[in-house]
């Protein structure tokens, strides 16, 4: 019973990161802007809010005001991520430079940026950023008594105020990209850019709107993926940007698919790291290191869903071309 | 005088060389204020080490000389899949498994250095299938392919090194459990032989693995600027309707591209790997050393030559940051690097508007003339 | 009141290098159809751009009702009630027709969409003028004139009462321009002002009443249309008269080169298939066009026969030899011939050693390599052949030798020779230079697929010499033809396509454009088995 809770939360920690960044992979590409920069977004928006929960926590307010403070560390991550990637806008749109290049640049600048100013910061040899024990949200936080069920299980074994914003942030973008003017103009550019000039839809703004989204949210999933993956920021996020990406092409570059791609990887990574506790998986008893194979697992899996699905797939038409309006 | 000038700016070789020149001085200025910034008495000694440092003694060139060779190989690597229109970012996993083979090889089964280096290529070539096979047969896009691959190659690769007795240092005598064994203990015969390098530089670091760097790009060079080839290469990368309407095979193409990419980046495992002066470590992070081959080729415009340039400057500067420590931390070079393919990004595009835009002015006066031409003819007659 | 809705006084527009608008003056009146005539090239689409807000002219006012307005974009002209209906449709493939027509002025409430409401003024304008669409279809889904009457029902949706059209009958059928025609009109008659551009003169002596002449970016003047006739208005267009017939000799008909039996090719964009069971031959000495108006399938024809598409059935030979057969399926065989046969599909690259030369209908998506040099696009066919390589190595040296003897021979115009980029050249001499590549070859089957699309009238009278010139040495020719001219002054033998399959076959010397026409729409089909040759 307890095995199955820890799963399922689990499960569900290390899919918010995963939605929340492939949802702005979505927004950027669907303006038009091939997004491979959000490894970097997210470093910088963990960066920034852990350094901010520190800071919260040095002061006081953190541990007077748990939750506030996680609200505004939230609000930092996104900030910080959007400014981020308007580097990224900038050289895209602006400048109309390749827009893999300009991404590859800012997933080398992130990492080091983050050493070098956790350093500056922190004092030499001091890399690492821990994150206040205040940050999780626990039955005591709500002030519900602690029980063994199956729900508290499962509910508090690592739950952070970003699951509850990502659930929202989840309908907002899907609404927004499918019942607003600004999404139907914002999915016009990444499709074909010049009709929607012709029309008065300004494609420069469209993009750098597309970009700063997917910065807003790469930002806070960096954060998510920071709470998610242990106790302290190491100036890095461990491949996720990359697989975010993945999941958003798993994902059709749609709302709901992403959120059942982004659950099907998670499933499968958790699956893999908990193989060994897991009673009705095959042991391999006679391979060494066995846990590797599962650890593989969701690779493999999704690339043979990606194959099995690629006739489906559809980018948006225009993703990864600048757009110039003296060409037409 | 200035028309000499001119005319040099207009070849294009000339131009991506200035523009990146241009990218790395305003690199290294940003890297300078950057530390001044963080550590204004200690600044200026830095960043004389920083820039001087490759140069200042023979230990430390043969230890730029021994980053860089690992580095012309992916940096090869990923060039060699731009110039065909392809993003190998799953050079990373190329590496990796090409590291794998070359260390089974040398240790499991003891084999001298250049059969384990024959078996980084190949085993780079093999994961360098996947991704070009599920592009040419299911349009899947590569990039993500090689993503997942460069995860399914470092867990693959751990499991397999577990599951050979002789692999791991701890068979041999050593005392960690999560690295495979010392070169220099398990088989002396797979080190990539020094030839007196390494006395004459005084330096371990030192062996002839840049020179097989070099004869790679060279070869790479070849294969893209002289043969036929990489003529069908190139016009797949450029325009796939084209090349295909020429009769090119460009589903067989995408694959040979990226076996022969990931054959440059397995060299680089082996050769990174052979120097015995590292041990593989069983992590559950990918190697960092793949990507870095994506800013040397950027740096290059994918330019075979121009790679072993990049890689040249990518390594100095990585032993000058070096040298910086501890008043500073060395991933200050890593921004250095980022800002100058920032810059290069967009240097690049003004020099092609710049040519662009002069050749557009040059047709249209042909244009011009062709039609006064034309019109004087018709009055004529 | 003003008696001109707009005044665009002495505009003169410049891109680098080239004044596309020389101190140009056009007024529109109200109600009328304003014709802009000119060749490709002439400056018509840059002038209407300046009209719509793209561009900015550097020099010259344009007035609405007698007042000086400056429209910086779309957003300007749609508040001025200037629309246009742009010559490459500008809709989003994968948007409802609905969402296309909304698009930039989207009813809303606090930014959420309103499509009830849109749907019910779009669906008002459609029936009051009779423009039949389907407002949740897909633009992908639906036709080329459904597209078209969505980008007027645009216009409409925006209450636009200065409307520009620019080239809006190349994609249609002859009915659906006798509709556009009477749309049109009825506009004007509402008091609606439209621009009309063209390059037709049968459609300006028949829906304009007046028209504006602009060459080389110069305006020539503008004339009453009741007052002059095609022949003058021709003369003012290319500034000299037009030979209108291509000087050729009896043909000498040879063996058949191409014969093409019960070609059947899926398609690509619906259910259907695109070409349905065709069967035609093509002999030396002659050119066969294939005419219809475009998209009743013989990309898709042209695609098959030189193995850029797969058919899904038929039977091609070129020269006696197999390049395709396949055999139906779910069909039972005529026992006798093609039993046992295999499955043949030739590759590309042998159908050309086999003697077929292609000139694509895009040039720049399938007939070069932008980025390559003029020399390395003239080698594209065959850089493989012993004369350009050795052993796997490119003799630069012949390459270079070569390219120089066809940029001489067809006068192939460039910056910098051999080395130019392809991408630095002007259309028509991309277009020479992927003739010189295709006829150098000396093919035995030349396929050549709107060759002079896009070329003003110097370079098509070349290309079509090099036709006629190519069969006058016994090759055959396939010619692709969306203009009924080029077909009726190329050909030596018309075939029509209309919805995938072949409905007649004419000798151009007795058939006229207007016969061409009506089975080219579907109004009629030749019923009885066609003699083939």
């Amino acid at each position: 019973m307890s095995i199955l809770a820890d799963i399922v939360s689990a499960t569900i920690v290390f899919m918010i990161p995963l939605l929340l960044v492939a949802l702005g992979g979505m927004f950027s590409e669907r303006s038009g802007v091939v997004n491979i920069a959000l490894e970097g977004i997210m470093i910088i928006g963990a960066l920034c809010s852990c350094l901010f929960l520190r800071y919260m926590d040095a002061s006081g307010f953190g541990a007077a005001h748990p939750q506030w403070a996680m609200f505004f560390a939230i609000l930092v991550a996104g900030l910080t991520g959007a400014i981020f990637s308007l580097l990224l806008a900038f050289a895209s749109v602006n400048l109309k430079a390749d827009q893999t290049i300009g991404g590859t640049a800012l997933n080398m600048l992130a990492p080091a940026f983050a050493i070098v100013l956790t350093w500056a910061i922190q004092g030499q040899g001091q890399t690492t950023i821990l994150i206040p024990t205040w940050a999780r949200i626990t039955q005591e936080t709500l002030g519900i008594p602690v029980r063994d069920t199956f729900l508290q299980l499962f509910l508090f074994k690592s739950f952070y105020q970003t699951t509850i914003w990502a659930v929202f942030l989840f309908i907002i973008a899907a609404v927004v990209l499918y019942k607003t003017r600004f999404g139907l103009r914002l999915r016009s550019c990444g499709e074909h850019p010049q009709a929607a000039d012709s029309v008065g839809v300004n494609v420069y703004r469209m993009r750098y709107a597309g970009v700063f989204i997917s910065g807003l949210l790469g930002g806070i999933g960096g954060l998510a993926y920071t709470l998610a993956a242990g106790s302290a920021f190491q100036s890095t996020v461990a491949g996720y940007g990359f697989l975010a990406l993945a999941v958003m092409i798993f994902g059709n570059w749609k709302p709901l698919n992403i959120l059942g791609a982004s659950l099907f990887f998670a499933l499968f990574k958790i699956l893999g790291s908990y193989s060994g506790s897991i009673p009705f998986l095959p042991k391999f008893d006679n391979i060494k290191a066995s846990e590797y194979i599962y650890l593989m697992l969701p690779y493999v899996v999704t690339m043979i869903v990606l194959i099995l699905t690629s006739k489906k797939s559809r980018a948006p038409k225009a993703e990864g071309i600048p757009y110039d309006k003296g060409r037409r | 005088m200035g028309e000499q000038k001119r005319r040099s700016l207009r070849i294009p070789g000339g131009t991506s060389i200035l523009a990146s020149l241009i990218s790395i001085g305003v690199g290294l200025i940003v890297g300078l204020v950057l530390l001044y910034v963080l550590n204004a008495k200690a600044a200026g000694g830095a960043f004389v080490s920083l820039i001087t440092t490759g140069f200042r003694s023979s230990d430390k060139f043969a230890k730029v000389l021994y980053q860089a060779a690992p580095l012309i190989m992916t940096g090869l690597s990923v060039g060699f899949a731009f110039k065909t229109g392809l993003f190998n970012i799953g050079a990373t996993g190329q590496y990796t498994v090409g590291s794998a083979f070359a260390l089974i090889g040398a240790i499991q089964f003891q084999l001298p250095w250049y059969i384990c280096l024959l078996l980084a290529l190949i085993g780079g070539a093999f994961w360098g299938i996947f991704p070009g096979l599920f592009k040419a047969l299911f349009n899947v896009n590569e990039v993500i392919t090689s993503i997942m691959f460069n995860w399914i190659a470092m867990f693959a690769v751990n499991l397999t090194i577990n599951n050979l007795p002789m692999m791991l240092a701890k068979y041999w005598g050593g005392a960690q459990m999560d690295r495979t064994a010392n070169l220099a203990q398990a088989n002396p015969g797979a080190l990539i032989p020094r030839l007196g390098l390494d006395v004459l530089m005084k330096s371990n670091y030192m062996n002839i693995s840049i020179f097989i760097a070099i004869v790679f790009a060279i070869v790479a060079w070849i294969i893209l600027s002289k043969t036929t080839f990489g003529y069908e290469l190139k016009a797949c990368g450029y325009n796939r309707n084209a090349s295909i309407y020429a009769g090119i095979n460009a589903k067989r193409n995408i694959v040979l591209s990226m076996v022969i990419s990931g054959a440059f980046a397995g060299v680089g495992g082996g050769l990174y790997f052979l120097a015995g002066t590292g041990q593989y470590t069983l992590l559950k992070q990918l190697l960092a050393a793949g990507f870095n081959g994506i800013p040397v080729a950027l740096l290059a415009t994918s330019n075979p030559i121009g790679t072993i340039f990049s890689a040249f400057f990518v390594s100095y500067i990585q032993v000058g940051g070096d040298a910086m420590q501890p008043d500073f931390v060395k991933e200050i070079i890593d921004i250095i690097i980022s800002v100058i393919i920032y810059l290069a990004a967009f240097a690049l595009l003004t020099r092609e508007l710049l040519s662009r835009g002069k050749q557009r002015r040059e047709d249209a006066a042909l244009e011009a003339a062709t039609a006064h031409a034309t019109e004087a003819k018709d009055e004529v007659k | 009141m003003n008696e001109y809705v707009i005044e665009m006084l002495n505009i003169t527009k410049e891109f680098p290098g080239i004044r596309a608008n020389d101190d140009i003056t056009l007024c529109l009146r109200r109600g009328e159809i304003h014709a802009l005539l000119g060749e490709n090239g002439a400056g018509k689409s840059t002038l209407m751009s300046v009209l719509f807000g793209l561009y900015q002219p550097e020099k010259g006012t344009i007035k609405k009702d007698g007042e000086v307005v400056r429209i910086k974009g779309p957003n300007e002209a749609n508040a001025l009630n200037i629309g246009m209906v742009h010559q490459h449709f500008k809709l989003v493939e994968v948007f409802t027709v609905l969402e296309n027509i909304i698009l930039g002025v989207e009813p809303n409430k606090m930014g959420f969409l309103q499509k009830k409401e849109a749907r019910k003024k779009v669906v008002a304008l459609s029936e009051r003028y009779g423009l039949k669409i389907d407002p949740d279809a897909l633009i992908e889904d639906i036709s080329v004139g459904m597209q078209q009457r969505v980008e007027i029902l645009k216009m409409l949706y925006r209450d636009n009462d200065i409307l520009i059209f620019d080239e809006p009958t190349a994609v249609l059928t002859p009915q659906e321009i006798e509709e556009l025609m009477n749309i049109m009109r009825s506009f004007a008659a509402e008091g609606k002002s439209i621009l009309f551009i063209t390059h037709k003169l049968n459609e300006i002596m028949a829906v304009a009443d007046r028209c504006t002449v602009l060459r080389k970016g110069k305006c020539i003047g503008t004339v009453d249309v009741k007052d002059t006739d095609k022949s003058s208005l021709s003369r003012m267009m290319v500034g000299r008269d037009v030979e209108f017939v291509v000087a050729k000799g009896e043909t000498k008909l040879g063996d058949t080169v191409l014969d093409v039996k019960n070609l059947t090719v899926p398609s690509k964009l619906h259910k259907n298939n695109a070409v349905k069971d065709v069967s035609f031959s093509v002999r030396a000495g002659e050119i066969v066009c294939l005419a219809g108006i475009e998209g009743n399938g013989q990309t898709e024809c042209v695609y098959a026969l030189t193995g850029l598409e797969k058919p899904s059935a038929g039977e091609v030979t070129l020269l006696g030899k197999p390049i395709v057969f396949i055999a139906p399926k779910r069909e039972k065989q005529p026992a006798s011939a093609l039993k046992g046969a295999k499955a043949v599909l030739m590759p590309i690259r042998l159908r050309s050693k086999l003697g077929m030369s292609h000139i694509p209908e895009d040039r720049q998506k399938f007939g070069l390599v932008l980025d390559y040099s003029l020399e390395e696009n003239l080698v594209l066919q065959r850089y493989w052949e012993p004369a350009f390589q050795k052993n796997g190595f490119i003799r630069k040296q012949n390459v270079r030798q070569y390219a120089e003897k066809l940029i001489k021979q067809y006068d192939i115009r460039s910056g910098q020779g051999p080395v130019t980029s392809a991408r630095s050249m002007s259309g028509g001499n991309q277009q020479k230079a992927i003739v010189a590549r295709e006829m150098d070859k000396n093919p035995d089957l030349l396929v050549a697929v709107q060759p002079t699309r896009g070329l003003d009238v110097g370079a098509i009278e070349y290309i079509h010499k090099q036709l006629v010139a190519a069969r006058d040495n016994g090759k055959a020719v396939f010619l692709v033809s969306l203009e009924l001219d080029e077909v009726m002054n190329v050909s030596d033998r018309i075939l029509v396509m209309y919805e995938g399959e072949i409905v007649g076959e004419f000798d151009p010397k007795v058939t006229t454009v207007e016969e061409l026409g009506l089975y080219m729409a579907g109004a009629k089909k030749q019923a009885a088995e066609r003699t083939v040759h």
